[in-house]
């Protein structure tokens, strides 16, 4: 065994041995997904140990590179969707300000346009809820993990997948305000209509701060094993007895409730079919998104694996 | 002690190995094997994966040294402060349970 513990057999380590383990290093890590700058300094911290002594045993360079993308895997991905989270807040913030803003300040009639800016306000609105679900899932189970040193490969992917899906959705839903802010009619306020661009650039700015680091986890290949969990291991208690383990049927509690709620605001404001035809829309979005995004996103089990 | 039972102090011994001085990677684990006269049996390599993960994780930051040898030194953040303090309750906390069940 070599004083590296890389396998080799010998005696004492020459620098050829230690100039091969440092390249097998290098190698394995850029094959876990840790390049560029962190790969370099990984490497030239092994290189300084290396020298300061020659007979360490360092282990297995391949070993080495996956403890590597298992702890830094765990880190970045909670970072990540921490971070997701936090841009969210501040364009949840401003966009919620906006809204408010638009009861005094749109000024009454429809929004002018074409059917394809109707249709990207349809989109936004959904978009929003998207980010919104996906960004808080993703911070409640970085918050779950926060002790663990290592996570599962699994559930280091969905805390990611989250906070990607969550950034990207807020993405889409920033850039319909410009297209409500430019459709609205003329006796819409300028400054209201000024704020909507504004509300734009700082979130879709915000949005593009958090994405490296969303993009750097994803880079990484953990490979620790073990199951990632549902729905209901993040909300935990907060999910009634008999809806657990019973992810379609949490679903449908959850679409029903909006689409009433909808419904009965719509009843309140003097508008019932309105109101009604808002609830189904959002019923079957929220549905259909839950069909589309919840085995992606880790909300049910058995489909979050790659 | 194997790195078995290790498992879940490493961070800790880190930490406090960190609060008394900076130190590089090597230094650490130097320091680990000092201070527990030889007992800790540290796979070395797995000492800088986790360097790396607590100053990912906000409680170490680290950075090249300037005079002679070219060596990343770490050091305890405030928050690497606060997790030791906390780390070290909760250790004595649980030494005081344990040695109470078996004495």
């Amino acid at each position: 065994m070599n004083a590296h513990g890389g396998g080799r057999t010998g005696g004492q380590p020459g620098s050829r041995d230690t100039s091969a383990y440092l390249e097998s290093l290098s190698r394995e890590l850029k094959g876990v997904g840790i390049a560029g700058a962190r790969q370099k300094r990984i490497v030239a911290e092994f290189a300084d140990h290396l020298e300061c002594d020659p007979n360490a045993e360092l282990g297995d360079a391949a070993m080495i590179a996956r403890t590597f993308a298992d702890e830094l895997g765990t880190a970045w991905a909670r970072r990540a969707a921490i971070r997701a989270f936090a841009a969210l807040a501040v364009a949840g913030l401003l966009f919620a300000a906006w809204g408010l803003l638009a009861a005094r300040y749109y000024g009454g009639g429809r929004l002018a346009g074409s059917a394809a800016a109707q249709l990207v306000l349809g989109f936004g609105v959904v978009a929003g809820q998207v980010a919104f679900v996906s960004g808080g899932l993703g911070l409640l189970r970085a918050i779950r993990l926060r002790r663990q040193a290592v996570v599962s490969a699994d559930e280091a992917r969905v805390l990611v997948r989250r906070a990607g899906v969550g950034l990207f959705a807020g993405a889409l839903t920033l850039l319909a305000v410009p297209v409500v802010a430019s459709g609205a009619p003329g006796s819409a306020h300028p400054a209201w209509r000024t704020f909507g661009y504004v509300v734009c650039a700082v979130g879709v700015v915000t949005i593009v701060l958090a994405a490296p680091s969303v993009l750097a986890s994803a880079r990484v290949a953990p490979r620790a094993a073990g199951e990632a969990g549902d729905l209901f291991s993040d909300l935990g208690p907060l999910v009634p007895r008999w809806l657990v383990a019973a992810p379609w049927g949490f679903a449908v509690v959850i679409a029903t409730a909006l689409a009433m709620m909808l419904a009965a605001s719509g009843a309140l404001a003097s508008d019932p079919y309105d109101g009604i035809l808002r609830g189904l829309a959002e019923g079957t979005a929220v549905l259909a998104g839950f069909a589309l995004l919840g085995g992606y996103l880790g909300l049910r089990t058995g489909h979050h694996s790659s | 002690m194997n790195a078995e039972e290790l498992k879940g102090h490493l961070d800790s011994l880190i930490l406090s190995v960190l609060s008394s001085r900076p130190m590089h990677g090597y230094a650490v684990i130097e320091e680990l094997r000092s201070r527990s006269g030889g007992r800790l049996a540290l796979p070395e390599g797995t000492v800088y994966p986790a360097l790396h993960r607590l100053e990912s994780g906000g409680l170490l930051s680290s950075a090249w040294s300037d005079g002679g040898r070219r060596r990343r030194v770490y050091s305890l953040t405030r928050a690497g402060q606060r997790e030791l303090r906390a780390r070290r309750s909760g250790w004595r906390e649980f030494r005081t349970t344990i040695e109470a069940v078996l004495a």
